[in-house]
């Protein structure tokens, strides 16, 4: 079994929102601005005319962390979040009672109500719709433009993501808090 | 099988169950819990036509109103059946007149509480499923809400012995509520202390809060409810009672106070982010100090204070401004655990980066929380007319 994870070269995002449509497209998730799995959290350039600060600009691009130490796992009192064989932390909406517990939990904002089904759903790395159907890829990462994403598996020393964390340098989000995320961002 | 035989009750017809005397105030009362109860009504279809849009909550701010009036009625439960516990499982004397008609208000109030929920939680029929099925013994909403669940039925069986003058088997379930009821009440302040993302809830403080504050609110509800029992006449026994939790609740707040003033201080010095910034919106905002402080700890402490104890009658009064100010606390304890935004991007074109995270609460909200002190007065009616509420002989022992 694998142990998938994602870095994100964030320099190279133009902020195209390519990902978060191809997101929506091949999860279905429906429209609204609260209703998003993954996301491109932008830096506005700082300052006041003429004294602007262009290096204070930059885009983000987030999503669920998909932790080793999930919060939002840990709260939910049900068991219907988990992690799945392959480490992704995963809803099962047929036990979700829609508490929103693991909303409080989560440090990244990266769950919201899925109104189909009435329960919470979050990224999971396109699990149901591309790697069960054995492709390697999440949608995000196949549309990315400047490929500002690397997804594979973090315990094979010979992927794309194993190498690229070996070489550059990279940090995680709220690292502080002991969620270990597996989503790395590359300086 | 004649159900009397095993739990002493009143008959009634339903002339005599609706008789009371016309009184302004039970008028008052009469026509105040049909329109709460007609509000909840209005609200529960409201929410049963849009759902969880019919509320204010958002992806930032999942918990509203409806979770605040949760802890609410719970609190005050637990709050109930810790000062009854004072009478006829620590058997101080004083209290022990008060048994029977606490464990009615802590059951009603739990029960009223669960009324709240299960418009809040998305799918309470698969909660009792799965809660059992899937348990996930790391949550301490599913330790709270089993807890709860095995509260109430210590605290039901705890009322059916006090009413058939079972001290013996009284004693043991009320101890048994106590215990559990407690276990389950703190872990109702974990469910806020356990989330490490929020600085401002994390840490050690709401478990022990809770506890104090409900039994700050169960004290204030003794005094209402005495207070409307005997219509400021009281029995000397019930005025002895009065004013030995009069000294005891001054005691209690003044714990409380100094609970808010290092609970206060800690947050803010040292300016940590999520937590300083998120304090000093708080304790500069005038619910916590109108609402919490002034209504729900000043008022009550100060006449406490003045008349040393003594002026129970305008402690009753104090207690309407002091359950104000319990709901407060319990508002500012939801609302402000989600007010640092846990996304500090903007991601939206054309809008500004989050600073706090806001929240009002919609009529809806409203008619359902509110509402929903029309069911407990309507409870308490209901079990004031079947059972002997008041104490007897036998129960000081």
């Amino acid at each position: 079994m694998a142990r998938y994870g994602m870095a994100l070269d964030y320099k190279s995002c133009i902020n195209c929102k390519a990902c978060e449509s191809a997101c929506k497209e091949e999860n279905g998730i429906l429209l609204g601005a609260d209703k998003h799995r993954i996301w491109v959290g932008v830096n506005d350039i700082a300052g006041i005319f003429p004294d602007l600060s262009i290096g204070s600009s930059s885009f983000e691009p987030s999503q669920c962390q998909q932790c080793d130490n999930a919060p939002c796992q840990e709260v939910c009192p049900t068991s219907a979040t988990y992690y799945d064989d392959n480490g992704v932390v995963r809803v099962n909406p047929d036990q979700c009672i829609l508490c929103t517990y693991c909303m409080q939990a989560c440090p990244y904002d990266a769950r919201y109500i899925d109104d189909r089904t009435l329960t919470v759903d979050k990224c999971n790395f396109c699990s149901d719709t591309r790697l069960a159907n054995g492709e390697t890829t999440t949608a995000c990462q196949a549309t990315c433009p400047t490929k500002v994403r690397i997804f594979g598996d973090l315990d094979d020393p010979t992927s794309e993501i194993s190498q690229v964390l070996r070489d550059r340098e990279h940090y995680s989000l709220k690292e502080h808090l002991g969620t270990k995320p597996k989503l790395f961002y590359l300086t | 099988m004649q159900l009397s035989k095993y739990l002493p009750y009143n008959k009634h017809t339903l002339k005599s169950f609706f008789s009371f005397e016309r009184t302004p105030l039970n008028m008052f009362m009469v026509g105040l819990s049909f329109a709460l109860v007609g509000m909840l009504g209005f609200g529960i279809i409201e929410y049963l036509l849009q759902g969880h849009h019919a509320y204010g909550v958002t992806r930032q701010h999942a918990w509203g109103l409806l979770i605040a009036m949760y802890v609410f009625f719970v609190v005050s439960s637990t709050g109930l059946c810790i000062i009854s516990s004072m009478g006829h499982v620590s058997n101080i004397k004083a209290f022990q007149i008060i048994g029977r008609r606490a464990i009615a208000g802590a059951i009603i109030m739990i029960l009223s509480g669960f009324v709240v929920l299960v418009f809040e939680i998305g799918h309470p029929v698969r909660m009792v499923i799965y809660n059992v099925l899937t348990p996930g013994f790391t949550s301490a909403i599913w330790w709270m809400g089993t807890l709860y669940g095995l509260y109430l039925v210590f605290i039901i069986l705890e009322f059916f012995f006090l009413n058939n003058e079972n001290h013996k088997y009284s004693k043991i379930f009320g101890l048994s509520g106590l215990i559990v009821g407690l276990a389950a009440h703190s872990n109702l302040g974990a469910v806020f202390g356990f989330l490490v993302a929020r600085p401002i809830a994390n840490g050690v403080f709401f478990p022990l809060y809770f506890i104090l504050s409900a039994m700050v609110t169960g004290s204030y509800l003794i005094f209402l409810i005495y207070g409307w029992r005997y219509k400021m006449k009281f029995p000397p026994e019930v005025e002895h009672m009065l004013h030995t939790l009069a000294k005891v609740l001054g005691l209690l707040l003044a714990v409380l106070i100094f609970f808010e003033v290092w609970r206060s201080l800690t947050a803010v010095y040292g300016g940590m982010p999520e937590r300083a910034d998120i304090a000093i919106h708080m304790i500069m905002g005038a619910n916590f100090l109108v609402g919490e402080m002034l209504l729900g700890i000043l008022i009550p402490f100060t006449i406490i204070i003045i008349s040393k104890g003594k002026a129970i009658k305008t402690m009753v009064y104090a207690s309407v401004t002091g359950m104000v100010g319990i709901f407060f606390m319990r508002y500012d304890l939801v609302h402000d655990t989600q007010l640092a935004p846990m996304l500090n991007l903007k991601i939206r074109e054309y809008s500004v980066a989050p600073s706090l995270v806001e929240y009002i609460p919609t009529s809806t909200e409203w008619m359902i929380s509110i509402g929903a002190l029309g069911v407990s007065f309507i409870m308490y009616y209901t079990a004031d007319k079947f059972f002997n509420l008041d104490h007897k002989e036998s129960d000081i022992h």
